[in-house]
């Protein structure tokens, strides 16, 4: 690489008055242009470097939401089935690892390639991509969100499915139903896209904006969750004879909490990290507003969301049952990530306060809806990821807003925006059309692959398995022993007996 | 920068300008680059800084694995000697054990400058670099901590561990990864070993195999907990107490290995060469995430399925232990391996874990986070791995051309050779000095606890109580009226476990 120095000497000695020397002048072209040249790859390199630093980062914010879901999920049921739930959370990262490696990455981004699915880079081979900008952290983001929606699904179908089904649904997921999904809207190549090449083939003038995947991630993962716990049923003792909810309350809050809070802290990767670069000017270079300044407003939004809709939870289930409750708090501040999730980019962070709000009501019906139809769901996945997801998506559609689209997604055309903020119908309709175009793709395969898997008699357990639970039945044992020894000796060793009371 | 116009601008007639424009012009020029280097520190050191705060991650992770990993019991006392790895570890490192370890210019045994960061910072370590650093020393002392777990007196816990810190494994430390080190791939002074220096990118030997070995001979000379292996010498499983800080822990040190393999490289901002301006360090390291995650994940599926077969039900806890195998394992290669081969690593690294769990079993070796056998046999694993797999291109970028390479891409034996001194290098050294520490410890009657301490439970006799309270003692308000009898035994010596 050329130097940066100049030396005065040098410089000066080609630039003497030479009465107009055309060779000499060249010389001294090269010699400036030459630095010049060093300056602009080094500022490249410089800038590779921080938007790789800034992109792995996010991606390793996003896996440790594996860790927070996997807390989550183990706090939510009972003790019985922790180990079984636990396994299912490492396993969707490990299966997805290796799936997702050797095409899933290539079924959504493999360009260039048709509308429907990708082409290249199976086991990422030619990889990376200089001229679509793809370099192993881009992969290692995607891997992180894909796992993400399949851990989403275990939750619906929790303590109660068997081992061997949860291996064959989550690769097929992470392998080829949500790659496909992702690559409708987020390829270059997708039909749905933002991003297309050609500003007129895009769907409705506008693509879809769904920018971390409140659609992509949460609603596929819903859906699919959606029609595991449909076609299993109910958790035996989940709606007694007179077809009366019971509560089946998880075993630990504690737990409950810490995952809640570890999602929260991965959502800085997931939502903000979806610009995947940071150093990018907005028009003029030099100015102190750039990506960098719409990531932090996309973590602000993210935030206000998720704080709008814990407040509103708190005090609607107050209301509702007289009771301050962590868990449904818990469960209402990531209703308000996951509406946010696909608008966080491109509203203002008043915006997200509504959004946030509106999204704790629909999991709080949803809820209510779903005892309505007896329809069981450990984590209320569904309810929150599908109804808070949808919501998200009609949310962006309203209160999008020009200037930030036009920042984000750029582009010759003048994009449509929010109906709500006077752009118009045409993002509205696109919307509607992602909800009912992953509704109906995720029904056609997830919701078949459950059928077979439940008619082949591999999709849930038995009921004597399920009164022990799995975790004693295939898991090797319980995920808890805090008394050993001593005390079972002391139990051994003594009878209990209980005074009769008049 | 358009270098076009710039052209253009000067031919037309920059032919008459004098020395005022040369040296305003070559100021500017001056100006960018000092912009440009005060960049380049600063984007290095929010990586490095960003690698070590996750590295440190990997200490919560550690806790909460061992917390799940043992006894309910024992928790206090496991879980205090985590927190002190890494307060009285960054007291020793600090004061000498950096050191040691990078202390140079010296020769290749040890490091002799820099006792209390006296000469920081200088240009080639910075604080983050130190900070870096220490983050990888505590993880060391953290993996023996698991092999001697349950038994072992909290004293002999802070003299073996700040021996660990802050002398035997700096001293490993230096002669791999410093510039000085006698077997190390970057020594710039002096020839290197077999022509290649030993490739040990984040620690397969210099971290797990240390670890591993130290914890192997505590765990020895102590010998098994009551009641691991039964009068007729069959192993009685000693079940942890929650598997979901097990699980969690795993998750946790997953995450932080993302600051341990990839933020070796300690820069971000390096351009390999010109000719493809995309492609620079910041693709190594992304490359490194990957291949960390690829071996891990294998490594967790192949336990899984291993375990189903051997013995028939599918257990997580096993699953978190090959998961951290594979990572253990690659920790060695990760920046100069395929991603393929980085599925090779883990496939094989849960198989060895596998084995050496049969082995300890038969010999009747008892360490309760199998952490000499997933970090000292699947990390001699990954050290070998790496002198098999690594390839010329990425030996290259990381180290500098004509250099051997892995057997099976072609490049010789010499890198395995190197590789295989490693192994036995650090064993040796490893068991040079803490065999006769953990040894002169048993003697004095400072290594294991006595029998009626480890019956009751660290944490009632040594550690002000039980770690978990989950019935408080006016719960009595709400209980029916109770009495419990004590039955008399006839042999006082009978005990259940």
């Amino acid at each position: 690489m050329a130097t940066l120095t100049c030396s005065v000497a040098e410089l000066q000695s080609l630039l003497i008055n030479n009465g107009g020397n055309t060779s000499i002048a060249t010389e001294t072209a090269k010699y400036i242009c030459g630095r010049f040249d060093a300056i602009s790859n080094n500022f490249l390199d410089t800038n590779h470097a921080v938007d790789n630093t800034y992109l792995l980062f996010s991606s390793y914010l996003v896996f440790a939401m594996q860790l927070g879901f996997a807390m989550l999920c183990a706090g939510s049921v009972r003790a019985k089935n922790t180990m079984n739930i636990m396994l299912t959370n490492v396993l969707d990262a490990a299966t997805g690892g290796i799936f997702y490696y050797l095409f899933g990455f290539a079924f959504a981004f493999g360009s260039s390639s048709n509308g429907f699915i990708g082409e290249h880079f199976f086991g990422l081979t030619q990889f990376p991509s200089e001229s679509l900008s793809f370099d192993y952290a881009n992969f290692l983001f995607q891997w992180a969100f894909a796992i993400a929606a399949a851990g989403i699904t275990s939750g619906s179908i929790a303590e109660r499915t068997q081992f061997v089904s949860y291996l064959i649904y989550s690769s097929f997921l992470t392998g080829l139903v949500y790659p496909v999904v992702s690559h409708w809207f987020w390829s270059s190549d997708g039909w749905g896209s933002p991003a297309r090449a050609d500003p007129g083939t895009l769907l409705f003038g506008s693509g879809v904006i769904d920018f971390a995947g409140s659609g992509v991630v949460h609603l596929v993962g819903a859906v699919a969750g959606f029609w595991g716990a449909f076609i299993e049923g109910p958790r035996i003792g989940r709606f007694n004879h007179e077809g009366k909810a019971v509560a089946m309350k998880g075993h630990s809050g504690t737990l409950v909490v810490l995952g809640t809070f570890l999602l929260w802290f991965g959502w800085y990767g997931f939502n903000p990290g979806s610009f995947l670069i940071i150093s990018k000017a907005y028009g003029k270079s030099g100015s102190f507003y750039g990506q960098w300044s719409a990531i932090g407003r996309t973590a602000v939004t993210t935030t206000l969301a998720g704080c709008s809709a814990a407040l509103t939870t708190l005090f609607g289930r107050r209301l509702q049952t007289g009771h301050w409750i962590v868990t449904d708090v818990c469960n209402g501040l990531l209703g308000g990530f996951a509406a946010i999730t696909a608008g966080c980019s491109v509203v203002d962070p008043w915006a997200a306060v509504i959004c946030g709000f509106f999204a704790a009501w629909v999991l709080i019906g949803c809820n209510i809806l779903a005892e309505k139809f007896k329809y069981d769901d450990p984590l209320e996945a569904f309810q929150l990821h599908g109804g808070c997801g949808v919501w998200g998506i009609i949310f962006t559609a309203l209160f999008a807003k020009k200037e930030y689209l036009n920042e984000v997604f750029g582009g010759p055309i003048d994009r449509p925006y929010g109906l709500l903020m006077g752009g118009g119908g045409r993002l509205l309709a696109a919307h509607v059309v992602q909800i009912l175009v992953i509704v109906g793709w995720v029904s056609v395969t997830m919701g078949a692959l459950f059928f077979v898997l439940h008619k082949l008699k591999l999709l849930r357990i038995s009921s004597e398995e399920e009164m022990e639970g799995l975790d004693l039945t295939s898991h090797g044992g319980m995920a808890y022993e805090y008394h050993h020894g001593e005390l079972e000796l002391l139990q051994k060793r003594s009878i209990e007996g209980t005074r009769i009371d008049p | 920068m358009a270098s076009q116009s710039c052209a253009a601008a000067l031919l037309g007639g920059l032919a008459n300008v004098n020395t005022t424009a040369a040296n305003f012009i070559c100021g500017q020029l001056d100006a960018i680059n000092q912009k440009l280097t005060d960049t380049t520190y600063a984007v290095d050191n929010t990586y490095l800084l960003f690698s070590a705060y996750l590295v440190f991650a990997m200490q919560l992770g550690f806790a909460m694995l061992c917390a799940g990993s043992v006894r309910a019991k024992n928790t206090m006392n496991i879980m205090l000697t985590n927190v002190l790895d890494a307060a009285a570890g960054g007291l020793s490192y600090y004061l000498f054990g950096y050191a040691f370890a990078f202390g140079g210019p010296s020769n290749g045994f040890i490091g002799r400058h820099s006792f209390g960061l006296s000469d920081f910072p200088s240009p080639s370590a910075d604080y983050s670099f130190f900070l870096y650093q220490w983050a990888f020393a505590i993880a060391a002392a953290g993996i023996t901590s698991g092999s001697i777990a349950e038994r072992t007196q909290f004293v002999a816990y802070l003299i073996y561990s700040s021996f660990l810190t802050g002398f035997v494994y700096p001293i490993v430390s230096h002669w791999f990864w410093s510039s000085d080190g006698w077997a190390s791939p970057t020594r710039t002074n002096r020839s290197l070993l077999f022509g290649s220096g030993v490739i040990d990118f984040a620690g397969s030997g210099v971290v797990h195999m240390v670890g591993g070995v130290a914890g192997l001979w505590g765990a020895l000379i102590e010998g098994p907990r009551i009641g691991r292996f039964d009068r007729s010498g069959r192993s009685v499983a000693l079940r942890g107490h929650s598997a979901s800080l097990v699980v969690l822990g795993s998750f946790m040190l997953w995450f932080g290995w993302y600051g341990f393999n990839p933020g070796s490289f300690l820069t971000i901002a390096k351009s390999y060469g010109k000719s493809s301006v995309y492609y620079g360090q910041w693709s190594a390291i992304g490359r490194t995430a990957v291949t960390t995650t690829l071996a891990g994940c294998t490594a967790a599926l192949t336990t899984l399925f291993s375990k189903r077969l051997l013995v028939g039900h599918w257990n997580v806890i096993d699953v978190c232990n090959g998961l951290l195998a594979g990572f253990a394992a690659i920790t060695s290669g990760c920046s100069v391996v395929e991603p393929w081969a980085a599925i090779v690593c883990g496939f094989v690294a849960a198989w060895v874990l596998i084995g050496l769990n049969m082995l300890a079993a038969k010999v009747k070796f008892d360490d309760p986070l199998e952490a000499t056998q997933l970090h000292g046999g699947c990390g001699a694993w990954g050290v070998l791995f790496t002198g098999l797999f690594a390839t010329k291109k990425y030996v290259a970028e990381v180290y500098g051309s004509e250099r051997p390479y892995g057997l099976l891409m072609g490049g010789g034996g010499k890198l395995l050779a190197a590789q295989l001194i490693e192994i036995l290098v650090v064993s040796g050294w490893v068991t040079a000095t803490m065999l006769p520490l953990f040894y002169g410890l048993q003697k004095m009657n400072l290594l294991r606890i006595s029998r009626e301490d480890e019956t009751a439970g660290m944490d009632l006799t040594r550690h002000g109580g039980f770690a978990y309270a989950y019935h408080d003692e006016d719960d009595g308000f709400a209980k029916p009226a109770m009495y419990m009898m004590g039955r008399i035994e006839p042999s006082p010596e009978a005990n259940p476990l």
